[in-house]
């Protein structure tokens, strides 16, 4: 029966999940802390849980009840984004329950299970659950089989939903990247996996799509006849922190390049899509990420790095290879910037810059369309002297906008033309009503809406990219830059070889 | 901040464009310019609210404090802020006495962001006709609230008789928490009530509604139980299947009781002022669901073939307050000028010929105070 009250002109209504049960695996990790428990506060406090939501937390930990609860809300209290309100947390707590157990104790897992089956009743969660495997992909077989071994992910079994979401990384490369598809697809259907990339779960990254779909102006100049290039920057200024053992075998490029900068990459350049649905969606995204082109020549047009020892905003910080557990002759990039090509009639012939690296001098995100100069400027050459190319600007983080740069005239007798910066803080305003990405997402999820969540081909077509790059790097040494600096300088010298230069972000 | 003293309209335009350029790159982008009309007593309540709801719609807000419309000489004092302490958005106070009150467009018209949506909210009671102010006919969003009434349900049928697309109610807007957690009782349901009744004060315009809203959606029209206490208290619905859903307010919370399931506790917060103001400015076109449940809560119809533009209407509530008075404060204006008032003293409605705002169908008469004598304090 459809709800009655639900009308699609009455968007006053919020969107409610059903009931339905959360489960966390490794719910006392990183993770879990600062992003998932806090977001489930805020979803709460605005109201967006439905009644009879149940948390389910499972962890190794020989903990009990108390102990969890008393966790859970130290970490929704320093890291929620809503105004603590005690009564929120009480009603949420008194819903989240804690099931000790390893992975590989069947006795853990029944109990679970049983758990489940219990609050059908007491909660009238219909069998309605989500699996959030917040652990590192190693554990994921073990876990997988004992949900399947339980009949924990079966929909049918269970008689509701059962969805699971997994987190980045979604592999090392293509071939482990394709065994853990199958090995999630095959424990839950395709269409329950929500893969969380969590830069879709940003206003500004939803904001492209309305940007370019919603609006005449910028489709028409979106193409290779007034596009000169495009240049994708994704910087820190942190280091790698306490993710030594797991950094030094990834890389920047696995790490951010696979996933966050090829969706917005994919989402720029996407052609329109039929419709606003997710399968819809995906199409475009995925016609396009197989549209990638490498360069030929991948020693010249793709450059590593590797921070040494600098100074980041008024401190002191070691250099990679310092960092505790990090190998001494490590050769893990911590920076790259790349070349590639689009291979359709939209984009052929134009370049795409993207890079990305830690220990740079400050945090940002952006996405920087550098139009053509103007083919003819009837000004004296002394005149625009200091005219520069058309840019559009997106910035994903921090400060959320958009920038327009054109060239204007200069107030005076003379006829000078120079360029000016227009600037939409598109975030300032509004960012204190738009919700956290994670808060989106679990949402999402619990709806059953697929539109931010790539699937197994994206993941596959991101591998495709990045796998010949990684092959083609095998021996050889990132080139050193200092920290704090925006990237080696032969990432400069790219660039000045086609004569162009990067943005300063 | 720049305060302007017995004031002209320019002056207040100049003052926002001189405020916008020493303020730097604040609020460039702009969402709607949103008009306030409140009384000198509700200005701080207005601001409040007005800034929480800038902080998520960034926009231009201009507060007109309308006083004594019947004092002889008019009179605009101005407050221009921007960025400052009424939040990331421009701000202008404007307080206007005497006949200037009557048309406030006048001065807000030339302040209004160019091209964007104009949203009117009155802190205090709206006019019988909306059209009655040339301010909501600016408006494409007009928000009411009738529990600012004397007499909210009548304030309510007023609204209903009224109505044009495009209009709401905050009445409509406090019971979102109500309904959203009303709908999610469907949404693990398969079945439908046989009865609903609301426990509401008598006077609460926000239960009628509500009563509305479910009658036109369920086709049951609920009964209304009158209890002590301002708002909403419960809900009870009987189940085509035998059960029984009880929903009660608790504070700060609802206890949601279910035949065959354990009592729930809910999230029901008291919103601010702020809080409800946002909601409505998140969609400034039509709420055809507000129409419907206005329409089902008042027994009138066809809401859907009324025009969303009005005409303004001249109306000088100090004909209309006293009637019998041709000559009012000090043998004013408009009413002598006016052939529409005849000798039974009530003032004949004159429609001006356009759909846009005008004050010349008496402009002549009004605004006696001569312009050399508008800048000398008093």
């Amino acid at each position: 029966m459809k709800n009655p009250l639900r009308d699609p002109q009455d968007r006053r209504l919020p969107r409610i999940p059903e009931p339905c049960a959360l489960v966390i695996f490794g719910v006392t990790g990183d993770l879990s802390r600062k992003k998932l428990i806090p977001a489930l506060y805020d979803l709460a406090n605005r109201g967006l849980l439905p009644p009879g939501f149940v948390v389910l937390g499972f962890a190794r930990r020989d903990w009990g009840d108390e102990d969890f609860a008393d966790l859970a809300r130290n970490a929704a209290q320093a890291h929620a984004r809503t105004p603590w309100r005690d009564e929120v947390w009480d009603r949420l707590s008194s819903n989240i329950k804690f099931v000790p157990g390893s992975f590989d104790d069947d006795e853990a897992f029944d109990r679970l299970a049983q758990t489940l089956d219990e609050l059908r009743a007491s909660h009238g969660i219909e069998g309605n659950a989500a699996f959030y495997l917040s652990i590192p992909p190693s554990a994921f077989p073990v876990v997988l089989k004992q949900l399947e071994r339980t009949g924990m992910s079966d929909n049918q079994k269970s008689g509701g939903w059962r969805r699971v979401v997994v987190e980045k990384p979604f592999g090392n490369d293509l071939q482990s990247a394709k065994q853990l598809n199958d090995l999630v697809d095959h424990a839950f259907t395709p269409g329950d996996v929500f893969r969380i990339d969590h830069y879709l779960g940003k206003e500004t990254v939803q904001n492209i799509l309305a940007l370019r779909f919603a609006n005449t102006l910028f489709e028409p100049v979106w193409n290779s006849l007034y596009v000169d290039s495009v240049q994708i920057t994704m910087a820190e200024d942190v280091g790698i922190g306490t993710r030594a053992a797991f950094y030094d075998t990834v890389g920047t490029t696995r790490d951010v390049v696979q996933n966050h900068l090829l969706q917005l990459l994919s989402l720029v350049t996407m052609e329109e899509p039929t419709g606003f649905s997710a399968d819809e969606i995906r199409t475009e995204k995925l016609k396009v990420l197989r549209a990638i082109k490498l360069p030929a020549d991948i020693a010249r047009d793709t450059v590593r790095g590797q921070y040494q020892p600098g100074w980041v905003a008024g401190e002191r910080v070691p250099g990679y290879l310092d960092e505790k557990g990090v190998p001494a002759d490590s050769t893990t990039e911590t920076y790259v910037a790349l070349t590639l090509g689009i291979q359709n009639r939209r984009w052929a012939g134009i370049p795409f810059y993207i890079r990305a690296g830690k220990r740079l001098p400050r945090r940002v995100t952006e996405i920087a369309v550098l139009f053509k100069k103007a083919p003819h400027l009837p000004f004296a050459p002394s005149d625009v002297e200091m005219l520069g190319a058309n840019q559009f600007v997106i910035r994903v983080q921090p400060d959320e906008g958009i920038t327009l740069k054109f060239g204007s005239k200069v107030p005076g007798t003379t006829m000078e033309v120079r360029d000016i910066t227009m600037d939409v803080q598109y975030g300032e305003a509004f960012t204190e009503a738009s919700p956290e990405a994670y808060e989106r997402l679990i949402l999402d999820v619990l709806l059953g809406d697929k539109t931010l969540f790539p699937d197994a081909a994206e993941v596959e077509a991101g591998w495709k990219v990045v796998d010949p790059l990684e092959e083609a790097w095998t021996g050889t040494k990132p080139e050193p830059y200092r920290a704090g600096e925006w990237g080696p300088r032969a990432a400069d010298e790219m660039l000045v070889r086609t004569g162009r230069a990067w943005r300063r972000a | 901040m720049i305060g302007l003293w017995d004031t002209t309209g320019s002056a207040v335009v100049k003052a926002l464009a001189a405020e916008r350029r020493t303020a730097g790159g604040v609020t460039s982008g702009l969402a709607l310019t949103l008009i306030v009309i409140t009384e000198e007593g509700e200005v701080r309540a207005a601001e409040a609210a007005a800034t929480v709801a800038a902080a998520a719609h960034p926009c231009r807000l201009l507060i007109v404090v309308r006083d004594e419309v019947t004092h002889a000489r008019s009179r605009l004092d101005a407050e221009v802020v921007v960025g400052g302490r009424l939040g990331p958005c421009e701000a202008v106070v404007m307080r206007m006495r005497g006949r200037l009150a009557l048309h406030a467009e006048s001065v807000v018209m030339p302040l209004l962001a160019p091209d964007v949506p104009v949203v009117t909210w009155w802190r205090c009671g709206p006019p019988d006709r909306i059209a009655y102010d040339p301010l909501g006919v600016v408006a494409e969003r007009r928000i009411t609230d009738t529990l600012q009434c004397d007499d909210p349900l009548l304030a309510l049928r007023t609204r209903a008789d009224d109505y044009a697309p495009g209009d709401t109610d905050l009445a409509w807007t406090r019971i979102t928490p109500w309904r959203t957690l009303v709908a999610s009782v469907f949404d693990a349901s398969h079945t439908l009530p046989t009865t609903i009744t609301i426990e509401a004060s008598e006077k609460d315009p926000s239960a009628l509604l509500m009563s509305g809203w479910l009658h036109s959606r369920l086709g049951v029209e609920p009964e209304l139980l009158p209890v002590p206490g301002a708002h909403m208290q419960g809900l009870t619905m009987q189940m085509r299947d035998g059960g029984t859903v009880k929903i009660q307010r608790e504070n700060g919370s609802a206890l949601v009781q279910r035949t065959g399931l354990p009592d729930r506790r809910m999230p029901l917060a008291d919103r601010s002022l702020g809080e409800d103001l946002a909601e409505e400015l998140r969609r400034l076109d039509p709420d055809p669901t507000y129409a419907i449940a206005l329409a089902a809560a008042t027994g009138l119809n066809g809401f859907e073939r009324r025009s969303p533009h009005r005409v303004h209407i001249w109306h000088d509530p100090a004909l209309a307050e006293r009637p019998d008075t041709a000559n009012i404060a000090g043998s004013d204006d408009g009413a002598t000028e006016h052939a529409g008032t005849g000798p039974s003293g009530a003032p004949e409605a004159e429609v001006s010929g356009s759909a846009r705002v005008s004050g010349d169908v008496e402009a002549a008469g009004d605004t006696r105070a001569p312009a050399d004598t508008s800048n000398t304090p008093q």
